[in-house]
């Protein structure tokens, strides 16, 4: 290994002793912690363009999540999954368990979704979809007509308790309380008819498993938008952590401009920038203050960053005061901020292979998923051998095997079943053929299925049940097997 | 510490989730027999109370990851 004409590396023994460490007189044997401690965020608010879609985006997601559960279809509640009964009711359609395929479409889609608006625009979910963004920004605001702005806050958290401070307080906490209450009320609401919840909470008269998911979801609501906020997406969310695998360079994201910021320094307003040699960057700050995870965009892409824009907002209203161009942070791609690309050449690099392979499954899955639903039957045939019986003689001498056959029915009207059966020649069923079943119901039918004695040779024969719904002009064929024994 | 408890309780909530979806959108809590017996609670108690035994259960084993995954230095200094 040693080579005399390099310098041989020293090797140093390290001795890990596992007696306990004599600490120097006058130090705290406390463990430290290296974490650094967490600082409480309070962000400034903010207006411009990012912020009102953001808002747009906390009213058409609210008014949905709020509104959903009051609307009505025919009869019953438009959206609602009845756990109890085992149920979905989603507009026009209701679900079985049986149709779980669905459900593992529904979230395929959302994943790729999900990977198609991150390549092109970054983490636009987590900026303006999120729950966890959505509920942040209800509260802050709330928190901000009781206690004020930034400023007003860290100054009374800072004070001795008051009156004023514990009345205030007290009247975020009671505003905070009410929303969190309405939203664990609402999210029952989906499992649970909303009416007949209304009525019962006006009433006091709830069951006790709707109390308390209506108390559990509203602490998660109070919790996590009170009190954790970006805490959620730095530390809990798995998304905030891979996402950066589905940028590249052309992804949109909130991007400061380096060449033009730097130097970054405070001057005054009529200052001659050639002279000074400073960059447009007036170092003011406030893209820090306003920022809700609390981090300094000016150092380049960070996991933390949830794409909000409330950093590019503030900032253009400070070039603005300035009388510079606006755009020092802003929503752009790295490739664009290399090569000077206006926002129409940016745009044009938005289609690129990755783009088009997530949109080619995306349109893939959704319409596999729409023809399917299509062309769905509306019932649903079970087929069981009765297990008392292999097989048996009936009167006349007849070979008869009985099997158990549940039909759902998945439509909201009565519907008329016809059972027969195939495969043998003679075979016939020997018990009732016509099944009527309520809406939404399901029904176990005894079948008997009858065979002359010299009707088939001993030994297993393939048959299939024909169920038809003469009302809806649909049919379902199940496989089954017939037994003659020796 | 408060990390520590954040990463065994919150990644096993999502899996408990998870795992809620997969078991009751398969079984029937009313199919079910219970140490030879049919259960007499209601679906409701049944999810409920599945959900926080997966949550439990899930937790400890994120629990049990972390614990193993100490170095040894730590373990020979430190409980915890």
């Amino acid at each position: 290994m040693s080579d005399s004409k390099t310098p041989s590396k020293k090797v140093i023994p390290i001795a890990v002793s596992s007696e306990p460490i004599e600490l120097p007189p006058g130090a705290d044997a406390e463990m430290v912690s290296l974490y650094q401690a967490h600082k409480k965020i309070y962000p400034r608010s903010v207006t411009g363009l990012f912020s009102r879609w953001r808002w747009i985006l906390v009213f058409v997601t609210q008014i949905f999540f709020y509104g959903l559960p009051w609307l009505e279809w025919g009869q019953r509640q438009a959206v609602l999954f009845d756990l109890g009964a085992r149920r979905f009711y989603i507009f026009g359609l209701v679900l079985y368990p049986q149709d779980f395929i669905y459900l593992t479409g529904i979230l395929v889609i959302s994943a790729y979704a999900l990977f198609l608006f991150t390549a092109v625009a970054g983490r636009l979910w987590c900026g303006y979809a999120c729950p966890q963004t959505v509920y942040t920004e209800i509260f802050l605001w709330l928190e901000k007509l009781a206690e004020g702005d930034r400023s007003m806050r860290i100054r009374r958290d800072a004070a001795p308790w008051t009156i004023e401070k514990f009345a205030r307080k007290a009247a975020k906490q009671f505003m905070w309380i009410t929303l969190a209450l309405w939203t664990g009320f609402t999210f029952v609401g989906y499992f649970t008819p909303i009416h007949l919840l209304a009525t019962e909470f006006i009433t006091w008269d709830l069951g006790s498993w709707e109390i308390f998911w209506t108390f559990f979801y509203a602490f998660a609501t109070w919790g996590n938008a009170g009190f954790m906020r970006e805490q959620v997406c730095k530390y809990m969310c798995p998304y905030a952590r891979f996402q950066s695998a589905m940028f590249d360079k052309d992804t949109l994201i909130v991007t400061y401009d380096t060449e033009r910021g730097e130097p970054r320094g405070a001057r005054s307003k009529k200052a001659d920038l050639s002279i000074l040699n400073l960059g447009a960057c007036v170092d003011c700050s406030l893209c820090i203050q306003v920022c809700p995870t609390g981090i300094d965009i000016r150092n380049g892409l960070q996991y933390e960053c949830i794409g909000c824009g409330a950093c590019a907002d503030v900032c253009d209203t400070v070039m603005d005061k300035l009388g510079y161009a606006r755009g020092l942070v802003k929503y752009t791609t790295e490739h664009a901020l290399e090569q000077k690309w206006n926002s129409a050449q940016t745009l044009r690099h938005v289609l690129r292979p990755r783009v088009l392979v997530y949109t080619t499954i995306l349109v893939a899955v959704v319409a596999a998923m729409a023809i399917s639903l299509a062309l769905r039957i509306p019932f649903k045939v079970d087929v069981v051998r009765d297990r008392g019986s292999l097989a048996r003689i009936a009167e006349g001498g007849k070979i008869e095997n009985v099997f158990r056959i549940q039909v759902m029915n998945a439509t909201e009207a009565t519907q008329h079943f016809h059972i027969s059966v195939q495969g043998l020649p003679e075979l016939k069923v020997a018990s009732e053929t016509d099944v009527v079943i309520e809406s939404t119901q399901s029904r176990w039918v005894a079948v008997n299925l009858q065979l002359p004695y010299d009707g088939a040779p001993a030994g297993s024969h393939t048959i299939h049940f024909k169920i038809d719904a003469p009302d809806i002009g649909k049919s379902v064929t199940e496989k089954a097997v017939f037994i003659v024994p020796r | 510490m408060k990390q520590k408890i954040m990463w065994i309780v919150w990644p096993s909530f999502l899996m408990a989730g998870v795992l809620e979806l997969l078991v009751f959108a398969l079984v029937d809590p009313q199919d079910m027999h219970w140490f030879g017996h049919a259960f007499e609670a209601s679906r409701q108690a049944v999810y409920t109370l599945g959900f926080f035994v997966f949550w439990f259960l899930i937790a400890l084993a994120s629990a049990m990851t972390l614990f193993l995954s100490l170095p040894a230095n730590e373990v020979n200094r430190s409980p915890l």
